[in-house]
């Protein structure tokens, strides 16, 4: 009788899945997706006939070959920050703010209508219109949060629908009420005469720097805070949080208020800083990005301005795509493949491939076929007793 | 004016019918424990394979089936994602989502504009169509509407309330441990119903551009996805309710179009947010009627979005 060899047998293996893995194996397997799916879309990119070579090469070569390159990209990484930033509020009390986009324009439409009608000095002018995006970013939030807490409304849906909405509006306003006739074809408002100064280069205002600050506020108050302390545990057990008391209803809106104040924010320094008018199409889906970031980091502030700003490069990248023959919809499907990547890979760091006939790693459950193949001996066991005992019985009375 | 009642209840029916063919794909989906947020996604990738397929072949029908066949691509996609190794139910549904509208734009970008060609035809009954009202409004739809009302939802309250693979697709929402006891596949069950949901998605999307709106542009589904999804959670997981949920909503739609007959083309653009407010309030609804006590909480599927893992269910 030949003796297969086993080791190698495929049916030996097992995918066991480990509850807990370490931090380390989880950024490691996310890196890991995150460069399968930038391999996949190069293939694809070459499939569609497209060299993902040189489209890489002016990639890097548009956003850090020059200081226009990287001035841009920092001012692109502000909004995505900020509206990460916002998201993770929310996502820390396991709330999910899909509205970032909407609140943002809302903030951006707020700020503008005080801009245009005010007539002070730069500093006080630019405060009141920081305080009026804020203002407005909160009241679209807080529409979801009401929902929530009065109707028990799952907040995803109406943040998300009310996006339209708030596009929707200042698409209204900007085709009416507020349209400067002097554009012709395009719908935008006046021009807003307060600007945010410039940090350095001709281009680069210092809305990132609100941005940093932003993040670590954030930061300092999630850990020090006792407002942070119920919102981290409220995330970790809502029913641990009420049975020690916390009031989770009025943290329903405090997160949602937050977090719609800071996507506001970005929508004020939109129109202060880069565009200078309110239009339709103020932001390329900001809201979407900085949730993305917030996912991908999980929530730490640190981590949503390195993907932001690794986002606003590729964002960057998408009108250098633009003149290489691919639409900006593009960067969609690469970052909404990098989210389903990362998260996916993360999943598979749960899992180790172990082998079932050499000696089985130690793990809470045992593996099926291990099960079975006690199982079968125990049973074989048995039948040779009995035939033994059958054969005994045989002897005796026979 | 009844000639323009006439003609809203007729595109409400229409508008509605686009909603409800992606809702019935989500129920099936959420009854058996998936939650796909990236209907929105599949639906515009299958209004995008549709479009293409249909200039090339002028047939609706096979450009319907392609249609499909793009939505159990991304089905299985999302299924393997989310059954097969667990990941995150909204994170891969938001990913996807965003996979397909990017994708379904980048790849629709040349047609932009193009008109198509064939598509589905209006059923001309004989006699019952020139009804003077009556078949204005109800003989006077293309055969997909018919099934939509008219087959899907019995089809579907059979096969939940009526077959044992119904019994078994619901106890893979609620209880999938107690089910998996039983000897219910419960991870070949969702990944059928993800995949299923997927199709009707991008059935969905097909309809959209096969008879609404048969030119190519760019988000012509304008959140249809979404909206389908929140239907759903109104309807409370009974197809009966999301019929009527999509016929809500095929009205605020068409009001939309009754204000620019009207001449509110000025304020075209808050009749167009008539469709997603609606929703909002329509979504508020059941949990309003439960906290003031006029209806019993839960029929929530208990094991929505939970992945099931047989070594945790002890």
């Amino acid at each position: 009788m030949t003796v297969q060899p086993r080791a190698l047998s495929f049916r030996n293996l097992r995918m066991v899945y480990y509850p807990v893995v370490s931090q380390r194996r989880i950024i490691l397997f996310r890196i890991l997706g995150i460069g399968l799916a930038l391999i996949l879309i190069g293939i694809f990119l070459a499939i569609i006939g497209h060299s993902p070579l040189k489209l890489s090469a002016a990639v890097i070569k548009a956003a850090v070959g020059s200081s226009y390159g990287i001035q841009q990209a920092l001012i692109l990484a502000t909004p995505i920050i900020l509206t990460g930033i916002g998201v993770s509020v929310c996502m820390r009390m396991g709330v999910w703010n899909v509205g970032a986009e909407g609140q943002l324009y809302l903030g951006a439409f707020f700020a503008t209508i005080v801009g245009l009608n005010l007539k002070t000095p730069t500093l006080p002018g630019l405060l009141l219109m920081f305080l009026a995006g804020a203002i407005g970013g909160m009241l679209w939030a807080l529409i979801p949060a009401l929902l929530k807490a009065y109707a028990d409304v799952n907040e995803i849906i109406p943040t998300l629908l009310l996006n339209f909405v708030a596009v929707l509006l200042v698409r209204q306003v900007v085709v009416g009420s507020m349209r400067d006739m002097s554009l012709g074809e395009l719908f935008a408002s006046h021009k807003i005469t307060y600007q945010l100064p410039k940090l350095f280069g001709a281009y680069l205002h210092v809305g990132i720097l609100i941005a940093v600050v932003v993040a670590i506020l954030v930061w300092l108050l999630l850990k020090y805070s006792l407002w942070g302390y119920e919102v981290r545990i409220i995330g970790g057990n809502r029913r641990a949080a009420e049975f020690a008391g916390m009031n989770v209803f009025s943290q329903i809106f405090s997160v949602f208020l937050i977090s719609g104040a800071i996507a506001g924010v970005a929508g004020m320094i939109e129109v202060a800083g880069t565009a200078h008018r309110l239009s339709a199409a103020i932001s390329p889906g900001y809201g979407y990005l900085g949730l993305i970031a917030a996912v991908l980091a999980s929530n730490s502030p640190i981590g949503i301005i390195i993907v932001g700003i690794l986002y606003a490069t590729l964002l960057n990248a998408g009108i250098v795509l633009q003149t290489q023959g691919l639409s900006t919809h593009f960067v969609l499907v690469i970052t909404g493949s990098i989210l389903l990547f990362a998260t996916v890979s993360e999943m598979v760091a749960h899992y180790r491939i172990i082998s079932t006939v050499e000696e089985a790693e130690p793990c809470e459950t045992l593996p099926e076929e291990a099960v079975e193949s006690v199982i079968s001996t125990t049973l074989q066991a048995s039948a040779e007793r009995i035939t033994e005992d059958e054969a005994m019985g045989e002897k005796v009375h026979g | 004016m009844v000639e323009i009642i006439v003609g809203a209840i007729a595109l409400a029916i229409d508008a509605g019918a686009v909603i409800l063919i992606a809702a019935f794909g989500e129920l099936l989906g959420e009854r058996s424990g998936i939650f796909n947020m990236g209907l929105e996604g599949t639906m515009a990738m299958g209004a995008v394979a549709a479009f293409i397929t249909v200039t090339n072949v002028p047939n609706p029908y096979v450009g319907l089936a392609a249609a499909i066949l793009t939505g159990v691509i991304f089905g299985s996609i999302m299924g393997f994602s989310v059954v097969a190794l667990k990941a995150n139910q909204v994170i891969s549904g938001l990913a996807l989502g965003f996979v397909g509208t990017g994708l379904a734009r980048h790849i629709g970008a040349p047609y932009a504009g193009m008109l198509l060609t064939a598509r589905f035809v209006k059923l001309n009954i004989s006699g019952l169509s020139d009804l003077p009202v009556v078949g204005r409004i109800f003989f006077n739809h293309d055969p997909v509407v018919y099934f939509t009302y008219l087959i899907l939802p019995v089809a579907i309250s059979f096969l939940l309330y009526h077959t044992r693979h119904g019994i078994n697709l619901r106890a893979c929402g609620e209880n999938p441990a107690a089910a998996d006891s039983t000897g219910v596949p419960i991870q070949r069950i969702r990944f059928l119903y993800a995949c299923v949901g997927g199709a009707f998605a991008a059935a969905a999307g097909a309809y959209l551009v096969l008879a609404f709106a048969p030119t190519w542009a760019e988000g012509v589904t304008g959140g249809r996805g979404w909206i389908a999804v929140a239907l759903v959670i109104f309807s409370q997981w009974r197809p009966n309710i999301l019929v009527l949920g999509s016929l809500l909503f095929g009205i605020t739609t068409s009001l939309g179009f009754v204000g620019q007959i009207q001449g509110w083309g000025a304020y075209s653009n808050i009749l167009a947010m008539f469709p997603y407010i609606s929703t909002i309030i329509l979504l508020a609804i059941p949990g309003f009627l439960v906290r003031t006590g006029r209806r019993k909480a839960g029929t929530f599927p208990a094991g929505l979005g939970v992945p099931f893992f047989r070594e945790n269910s002890g």
